[in-house]
């Protein structure tokens, strides 16, 4: 899909010193550079409280880059990056530091001869997300500025966007109070990808798939977000905090799930795409009583185990995790999407840590074959058709269909039709980063959430979260060894319809 | 066990968080072949030995077979916990011109633990493809639930099991927990295909068939290693035949047809036999003689009715696993016959045959 041309602007991030930063915005812009879709004039500011110099920041940078970048590390490309990154220090409550701010863009802009054109990235905790949309409207910030020729001034907003709905539709009243929807990219960086860039261009692209791609021939969807990591490098803190359902679940797995079951856009503009997608998210059936809950939604955490033959603790054993936590590791969701083309056909979420291998794909299951001819044989037919989308790590799609084994005697057995990225194209595909921050450059919204979209997710994962801590009689938490594929109960989730995950 | 094993020949070793990569590293440099795959294979041994004879197996097995192969070697006596990885991929040239791989991945775990050889499985298949595992030896207690669930096929040879009644009763409770899941594949009923093709071959002779109410007699000889091939072919006839096993000692039964007519069985030992010797069914004015000498190729048939015989030959079984092993991959199949004679086979196990 084209996009408008992305264009020159000084890029401030919020939270500089962090891990995001280091390890995919810098990386991200400077590949960006690297293929030459960096537009000239770009400037990087990193705003944090630590009192770094910009030498400091910009090799902390270069040393994190030559481990990180998606292209290697060139030093003549590095240099000319490294040029244009600043480093600004100060509180993130501290009105001054963005008056100082203010000061440092307009003299970078005069001195570059930019129009002043702000690209604000917020990667810092969520907890200071409300103190820096403040004090940049305060410092005359968040708003194009009137002595500027059609200048912008955009802000994305890392995730989490929210841990309530109440606390999503408060955030948002700080953003639109701040910056105008418009300007507002709310990032989820599994719409980056490549592969779910393309389940659009399959979809609609494709004569084959959309006729089928509806009750009448698909038996039902999974989406998989498997994770192999636990809890290390003390990410157990803001884990144990938010949980399996709100990290993953509200933001990339819904995003997925809405980009699989929305209705053709009328056209490619953001609004066009959003429109149908938060149309899915509206129609998920609500499950909001303890009972709807219990049987449609599991939740589980893993106990000790072993991954790559290395014994891993429980994940009540984890660093920084509380030993009585009741926060899910482990969800596993039957969703419905109550709407004419899918009635009927469950879509069953699942995400997890410490499972075996590190895997987010949807695979779409189609109906079996009518019951004569082969079907009608003992045994019927091995397995029905199912499309893969793979969105990472591998990037792909595959087909798998039956064929009859070579020989004398009628035996079929499943075969797979494969699709790599990476090899059928020679090329990598670009980080989700890299697409996301030249969107935002271009002013094209369309891989971003929209306000109705999150706080739309949000309610759906309310009720369920409600159910779990504010019930008195909850459904229980599930438990299962680590590296294995989750708890019996979200096996049973399925066997009861008759189905089984797909194993990855 | 615990004793230093040779590990050359099973590839390149890798750090087993690192295969994945090193997997895409091995295709990436290698663009004259093509990796091909229709199945997960999965080898499982507790006899860590045996990796290195898996791995030659896995090279056979490939130039009909493309699979992603998973050895796994288990040393439970070792006191020290480890695994430690390897990779490679068996290439054979497809029409003389084309270089076809196939990627196998060994594992070599030493010291007893639960979960491992469950999510070391778990955690390197190649997603949407069938798993075919080839258990070798008896069921041990990491035959479980988790892990049998998953698969698709279960290979097995219940020759090389030391308590064959136990590893029986879980095979059986593996089925019903899975719902019968799970397609069963035992090696030792796989070296009597060509003995049950050539006696349903020798009774479609009118003759024959007229006899066969009759019969009065069957005798199997048979290799002492290979009593379950033995013991699974008679289950077999006595399945097919609709007979009732009244009584029995040792290797000797005495059955009833279903007109009621007592039939002798016996089974015979030869330490210098092939692995299925002679099968000869008795009645009246007929009798249907198959029989291998050892190392042969062939099966030799012979039906005779009134005193008119026919001799033909056709081809036997493998005896080696692979050959067994390669030939029940060629033909799939839900197995279906075998599960109808277990029940009568395990009756003829626990009364002591």
């Amino acid at each position: 899909m084209s996009r408008n041309l992305a264009e020159a602007c000084s890029v401030v991030i919020f939270g500089a010193t962090g891990d995001l930063t280091h390890r995919k915005l810098i990386p991200a812009l400077y590949n960006l550079a690297g293929d030459g879709e960096l537009p000239a004039g770009v400037q990087i500011l990193g705003f944090a409280r630590r009192d770094w110099s910009d030498e400091f920041f910009r090799e902390g940078l270069e040393k994190q880059n030559r481990k990180v970048s998606r292209t290697g590390h060139d030093d003549e490309i590095w240099e000319c990056l490294a040029a244009s990154i600043h480093y600004h220090q100060s509180e993130f409550q501290d009105e001054d530091g963005y008056r100082r701010l203010a000061e440092r863009l307009d003299e970078i802009d005069r001195e570059r001869g930019e129009k002043g054109n702000r690209l604000f990235y917020i990667a810092s905790a969520p907890e200071f997300f409300d103190d820096i949309l403040l004090n940049l409207k305060k410092a005359g910030l968040s708003q194009d500025r009137p002595d500027g020729e059609g200048c912008w001034s955009r802000v994305i907003v890392e995730k989490p966007f929210g841990t309530t709905l109440a606390t999503a539709q408060h955030l948002n009243e700080v953003v639109n109070g701040t910056f105008q929807e418009k300007d507002t990219y709310r990032i989820d960086h599994y719409l980056g990808k490549e592969t779910a860039q393309n389940i659009m261009v399959l979809r609609f692209a494709n004569a084959i798939f959309e006729p089928m791609w509806n009750k009448e021939h698909i038996d039902h969807i999974q989406i998989t977000c498997a994770e192999h990591l636990g809890m290390e490098g003390g990410r157990g803190g803001y884990y144990d905090k938010a949980g399996a359902l709100r990290d993953m679940v509200q933001n990339h797995l819904l995003q997925l799930l809405s980009l699989v079951a929305m209705e053709p856009p009328t056209d490619l503009t953001a609004d066009g795409v959003r429109d149908e997608k938060v149309k899915v998210i509206r129609s998920l059936r609500q499950w909001d009583t303890p009972e709807l809950v219990a049987e449609n939604v599991i939740r589980g955490q893993y106990l000790a185990g072993n991954i790559n033959g290395e014994e891993v603790p429980g994940y009540c054993a984890e660093d920084r995790v509380n030993p009585e936590s009741e926060t899910e590791a482990y969800v596993a969701l039957r969703c419905m999407v109550d709407t004419w083309r899918w009635s009927g056909v469950p879509f069953y979420v699942r995400m997890g840590k410490r499972l075996p291998k590190k895997a987010t794909e949807i695979s779409i299951h189609f109906k079996e074959t009518p019951s004569v001819l082969f079907n009608a044989m003992p045994g019927g037919v091995p397995a029905g058709n199912v499309l893969v989308i793979r969105i990472q790590p591998d990037e792909g799609i595959s087909l798998r269909m039956n064929s009859k084994l070579p020989g004398t005697t009628l035996r079929m057995e499943p075969v797979k039709m494969d699709f790599h990225y990476a090899s059928s194209f020679g090329t990598s595909s670009p980080e989700a980063y890299e697409r996301l921050l030249l969107d935002a450059m271009a002013g094209d919204a369309t891989l971003f959430a929209r306000r109705d979209e999150v706080e739309e997710a949000w309610r759906f994962i309310d009720n369920i979260e409600n159910v779990w801590h504010e019930s008195d009689n909850s459904p229980p938490m599930a438990e299962f060894p680590a590296g294995s594929w989750g708890p019996r109960e979200a096996d049973e989730l399925l066997a009861k319809d008759g189905r089984t995950w797909r194993r990855l | 066990m615990s004793d230093v094993i040779s590990t050359e020949g099973l590839g390149m070793p890798v750090e087993v968080g690192a295969i994945d990569g090193e997997l895409k590293k091995l295709w990436e440099a290698d663009e004259a072949s093509t990796n091909a795959s229709l199945m997960n294979f999965l080898v499982y041994t507790e006899d860590p030995k045996q990796l290195i004879k898996n791995s030659e197996t896995i090279q056979k097995l490939t130039r009909a077979n493309s699979c992603r192969a998973v050895l796994i070697a288990m040393d439970r006596e070792a006191k020290k916990s480890s695994l430690q990885a390897w990779i490679t991929a068996h290439c054979h040239l497809a029409h003389g011109k084309k270089s076809i791989c196939a990627e196998q991945i060994s594992f070599l775990l030493s010291g007893y633990s639960m979960g491992r050889l469950r999510n070391t499985v778990f955690a390197h298949l190649n997603s949407d493809l069938p798993l075919v595992f080839w258990w070798q030896g008896d069921f041990s207690d990491l035959f479980e639930e988790r892990l049998y669930r998953l698969l698709d096929r279960l290979i097995f040879d219940s020759a090389s099991w030391r308590d064959p009644k136990a590893s029986f009763r879980r095979l059986v409770e593996a089925r019903e927990e899975t719902k019968g899941e799970i397609v069963t594949q035992d090696l030792s009923w796989t070296r009597s295909y060509f003995y049950r093709l050539a006696v349903a071959r020798l009774f479609d002779d009118p003759k024959a068939q007229k006899s066969f109410p009759k019969l009065e007699e069957v005798k199997i000889k048979a290799h002492p290693d290979h009593r379950m091939a033995a013991l699974l072919l008679l289950s077999w006839v006595i399945t097919r035949s609709g007979w009732k096993v009244e009584s029995g000692q040792g290797d000797e039964w005495t059955a009833s047809s279903e007109e009621g007519n007592p039939i002798t069985i016996n089974l015979e030992w030869d330490e210098d036999a092939a692995p299925l010797a002679e099968l000869l069914m008795s009645a009246p004015g007929c009798k249907v003689r198959i029989s291998r000498e050892k190392e042969n190729l062939h099966l030799c048939q012979s039906v005779c009715v009134d005193g008119h015989c026919v001799d033909l030959s056709g081809p036997a079984d493998s005896d080696d696993p692979e050959g067994l092993v390669a030939s029940q991959l060629s033909r799939g199949g839900k197995n279906s016959l075998y599960l109808h004679v277990l029940p009568r086979f395990r009756e003829l196990l626990e009364m002591g045959g």
